[in-house]
Order: structure tokens, then sequence, then C-alpha cells
């Protein structure tokens, strides 16, 4: 019944002859100018600025150049190659649970039952809520003392008595509390993809034999591809820039068992005021984002051939 | 149908089962910071913990409201949110608009440039504009995050208006047009009205992501222009083991933001179905 209808797009052919008003290049130009502004100064300037401090020491309140030394001194620091296998680690956790979970809950939701909308809504709870609201909240259920996960964890598990504390175990959390919080949003776009696909497609291979596996892996699965892909880059990116819920949650903790590379740039460039160094990890961050996305678009692009 | 009545039955048992716990597991955090915002300084710290407080009591709200929170933190947010979601949806509508109904010279490559600018994270900005906030003198001042509100939500903005403003056909100006308004009229008295659906979403949605913001707030702002979500985070340390206190926090700060969300819960999943979201 309530099967949910996720796009509605209409829109009328505006393709026509402009009318004369329509040619003069000065209203766009006045009513584009304030975003072009503002998104050169906020946008454009601070990602090519990151660039310049990257190559940069501050020294008293003078930036001197330093070419590329930042990345050679980042690239022989422990804490920083620690960080980024804490965010291989972190991501490709995160990637794996949202992605098959989210697949999972997306055809459940998609098959014809009551009450979809319903629990769609309350799976999406945890996403609107604020990194710090989250972090906040994982960091009490696991509580060492009070927490009542950990409380009723050790009472299945008595080895477990401080996950929070533990190197792993805070890793595990920081996992979790990050995938309960993207869950609802690899839902929904499986959820979208799965609806693209034509519903007679699925029901005439059942009538062939196929059962649900060989349906979904055989049938379901190549139609969603591309756009499963797109969702695995969304998600991928989302994960290596994670930074809030982390630092909200377990402040990169104990030691340095959560300081993923991202907190590494929280900590070291803003907190320690490493400036030159934090923009250097903010351009490697980045470099990893495009080498990333360009991946994903050519194996995108491959199939589609 | 190949499948039996009875395996469809257990099918629908099954699915209703496992969503269902799924639900729980996504409301269950949520649920137990509700509970624990009701219990008093005493029995938060006890152990065995409980989920249902043993008595109910308003003792962390009461603190919450004699807070920071309530004199500058929250209102703060509110200021924020408010005046960034309003520059973004004015700047948002002359530009969709544009886009819309103009096709010029680099249109089009103009308008995929905003929609890139979209794909580059967070993250890289926190130094640079860390740099910029404390070389203009406004660390720590509400003006320098508005901006960067306002630019973080504009692109985001474009693309939600235009959608809209793509559905008004565009006989509806040519009208107007004809019967001696100027363009700016058009757009005033006859598409702004019509779009007006579009404008309160964009308008909510950055309102949302505002009042959500943790990572710039928790860099840029300092002392009493520090938002909600910075306040939540200098509570874990100011209230250290007084968990009703975190948690009534948590629950005052998520408050206004779900209840935009259970609102415009279409849109939310519209925005999301097109990739639209900045992560």
């Amino acid at each position: 019944m309530a099967h949910i209808a996720l796009s509605s797009s209409r829109s009328y052919d505006n393709r026509r002859a402009q009318p004369s008003y329509r040619r003069s290049v000065l209203l766009p130009l006045a009513f584009l100018l304030p975003t072009i502004v503002v998104l050169l100064i906020l946008q454009v300037y601070p990602a090519i600025y990151a660039m310049f401090l990257s190559t940069t020491r501050l020294r008293r309140g003078v930036a001197e150049p330093m070419e590329l030394r930042n990345y050679e001194r980042l690239f022989q620091t422990p804490s920083f190659l620690d960080g980024l296998g804490h965010t291989a680690t972190y991501a490709l956790s995160f990637l794996f649970i949202t992605v098959v979970v989210g697949m999972f809950l997306a055809l459940l939701l998609n098959r014809r039952i009551r009450f979809t909308g319903f629990y769609l809504v309350i799976l999406f709870i945890p996403w609107v809520l604020s990194d710090v609201v989250a972090g906040t909240m994982w960091r009490w259920l696991f509580q060492p003392q009070y927490g009542i996960l950990q409380e009723w964890l050790y009472q299945v598990f008595p080895a477990l008595d401080a996950v929070y504390t533990d190197q792993t175990g805070s890793m595990v959390i920081v996992i979790l509390a990050s995938a309960w919080q993207a869950l609802a949003y690899t839902t929904i776009l499986s959820l979208g993809a799965l609806q693209t696909v034509p519903n007679e497609i699925i029901e005439s291979a059942a009538l062939d034999g196929a059962n649900r596996f060989q349906r979904f892996f055989g049938i379901i699965l190549p139609i969603i591809r591309p756009t499963l892909l797109v969702m695995i880059l969304l998600v991928s990116i989302r994960a290596i820039n994670s930074v809030g819920l982390i630092y909200a949650t377990t402040g990169g903790g104990p030691g340095r068992a959560t300081q993923t590379a991202s907190i590494y740039l929280l900590i070291t460039g803003w907190r320690q005021g490493e400036f030159g160094l934090g923009a250097a990890v903010s351009v490697v961050l980045l470099v990893v984002n495009i080498a990333l996305t360009l991946f994903y678009l050519t194996l995108i692009g491959r199939k589609r051939e | 149908m190949v499948t039996g009545r009875w395996t469809r039955r257990f099918d629908v048992v099954f699915t209703h089962a496992a969503l269902a716990i799924f639900a729980a597991a996504a409301l269950f955090p949520v649920l137990y910071t509700l509970m624990t915002s009701f219990k008093t300084g005493e029995s938060v710290i006890t152990s065995p913990p409980t989920f249902l407080p043993r008595e109910w009591s308003l003792e962390g709200y009461q603190t919450v409201l004699e807070s920071d929170m309530i004199r500058y933190y929250l209102p703060n947010t509110i200021l924020n949110s408010v005046v960034s979601a309003l520059i973004v949806v004015v700047l948002a509508a002359l530009a969709a608009y544009t886009f819309s109904r103009y096709k010029f010279r680099g249109s089009r490559v103009l308008e995929l440039g905003i929609l890139a600018v979209m794909m580059i994270p967070g993250l890289t900005f926190v130094i640079p504009y860390y740099r910029m906030a404390s070389d203009l003198d406004l660390l720590g001042s509400g003006q320098f995050i508005m901006a960067v509100y306002v630019a973080w939500g504009l692109p985001f903005a474009i693309w939600i208006i235009r959608s809209f403003i793509d559905s008004i056909p565009i006989e509806l100006e040519e009208a107007a047009l004809i019967d001696g308004a100027n363009p700016l009229q058009a757009l005033r008295l006859v598409v702004l009205p019509l779009a007006m659906p579009g404008l309160v979403a964009a308008f909510l949605l950055v309102f949302v992501d505002t009042w959500n913001e943790f990572l710039f707030a928790v860099v840029l702002l300092t002392g009493n222009a520090r938002t909600a979500t910075v306040g939540l985070y200098d509570f874990q340390s100011q209230f250290e083991i007084a968990y009703h206190v975190w948690t009534a926090a948590c629950i005052v700060i998520m408050t206004p933001a779900l209840i935009v969300f259970l609102a415009l819960r279409k849109r939310f999943f519209e925005a999301l179905l097109q990739g639209a979201v900045k992560g």
C-alpha cells in the first residue's frame, strides 16, 4: 500500500526561441554575481589557499616558504602514517556495513508491504542528528562504568569489560556509530536504484524459475550497478573525510587508536597550530578523494560501453 | 506465482521482523538518551545502569536552562541558521531563475562548476578558513561563519530551487511581460510566488544543515559566539559525569532539526536521491 514514490519531477519544455529581453547579458550577470562572488571567496579561494599554506610554515605570524618539506615531514611522521592506516580500517568497515546492510534494508522496503514509509522515517532519525549529538550518545552508551551497552555486553561477555578504553574496542564503537548514522543514506539510495528496475523483468525471471538470489545477482544487480557505484563513491568520500562524529565520540583516543588522518589534521593543524602541516594533510586527502572519484568514474564508464 | 501462500506469509512476517529490528536499533540510542535526560544526577552514576529512570526528574534540563546553552549558544545557533538560510534562499533564487531561463555563453559550464564545488569535502577548508578568519580578525565572531554557511548552502539551494522554477510554465512570465512588467517584477510577482514551496524547502534544509554543523563551528568559534553543537561538546568536559545534563542538551539540540525533518521528509528523500547533499 504505502509504496513510496521517491521522485516527482515534472518539467515543461522551456527551450524555445528566446524573447528579446532574454538576450540581455546584463540581467543574468547581475543575478549571478552575488553567488559567484561568494563561491569564489569562500570555496574556490580557500581550496587554493590550502595548497599554498601546505608549502609554508608560520613563524612569528609570517608565512615562511617550505616548498615540499611539509609533505616530506608528514610522510616521516608515524602518527600520520598510523592515521592513514586507521582511515583505511575505518573507511572500509564503514563502507562494507553501510552498503551491505543498506541494500538488505532497501530490498525489504521495496517489497509490497505496509508501513514502509514509517520504517524509512524511523531509520532516518540518526541521519538528521548533528555529528556531535550522535557522538555524545554513543560515548554515553559505552561509558565504562555507567554506559548501558557496555553493561549489557559485560554481562554476556565478561572479557569485554572496557570497550571504550580499548584500542580495538574504541575503533569498533566509532565504526558502529558512523554506520548507524549513515545507514539511512545507503538505504534510500539503494531503494531509489531498486525502483528503477522494471517489475516485469523480475516477474518474468521468477516465472522462469529463478530464485531470489539468482534474481538479485543475475538481474537486479547488473541493472543498478552504475547507480550503486555512484553510491559507493559518495559513501567512500564521506568515510575518508569523516571527522565530526569521531572527534565527538572518542576525540581520536584512547591514545591514538581512533586517530584517523582527518582527526590528525584537526589536532595537528588546528589545535597545535601547525597550519602548514595540517594544510598538507588536507591536500593529501583531497588528492585521495579525486583519485577515488576518477577510479569509480572509469569503472562506471567502462561497463556502459 | 511460483511462491505458495505460506511462503508468502512467512515472507511478510520476516520482512516486518527484520525492519522492526533495524528500526529499533536506529531508535535505541535516541531513546536511551531521552530516558537518561530524565534521570537525576545521582541515579545517572549508579551501577548497574537501568534503561528507564528510577525516578523521573527534570534536573538535567534545569541545568541546561541555567547554562550558557540557553543564554548564548542556542540564540547564536538560531541567529546563524536563520540569517544564513535567508541569504542563501535570496541569492539562490536569483541564480536558479537565471540558470532556468537564460541561456548564455558559458552558462552550462558555470552551473556545472557550482555543482562541482559541492564535491570538495569540508575538511579541506578547515585550515584555510581558520587562517582567513584570523587574518581578518574575525576569529570567534559569528559573521565569518555565517558567510561560510552561505557559501556551503548555496550550490545545494540553487539546485533545489531550480528544479521548482523549471516546472513553472514560461508563458506565465511572458504574459506578465507583455502586460508591461519588467523582468524583475515578473520574477518577484509571478515566478517566486509559484516557486514558494521550493524556497521554503531550500530554507529549511539549509537551516537544518547549519543548525547541526559542528566541524567549522568548533574550529572558528570561541567564547560567547559558540553555537549549540560546540556548547554540547564543551559540556563533555564542563559537566564531566553529569550525563543527565549532556543528554538533556542532546535532546534540546536535536528536537528542532527532527521536527523540520518530519515535516519535510519527502523533500529530504528527494534531495538525497539526487545526490545533492554534501557529505
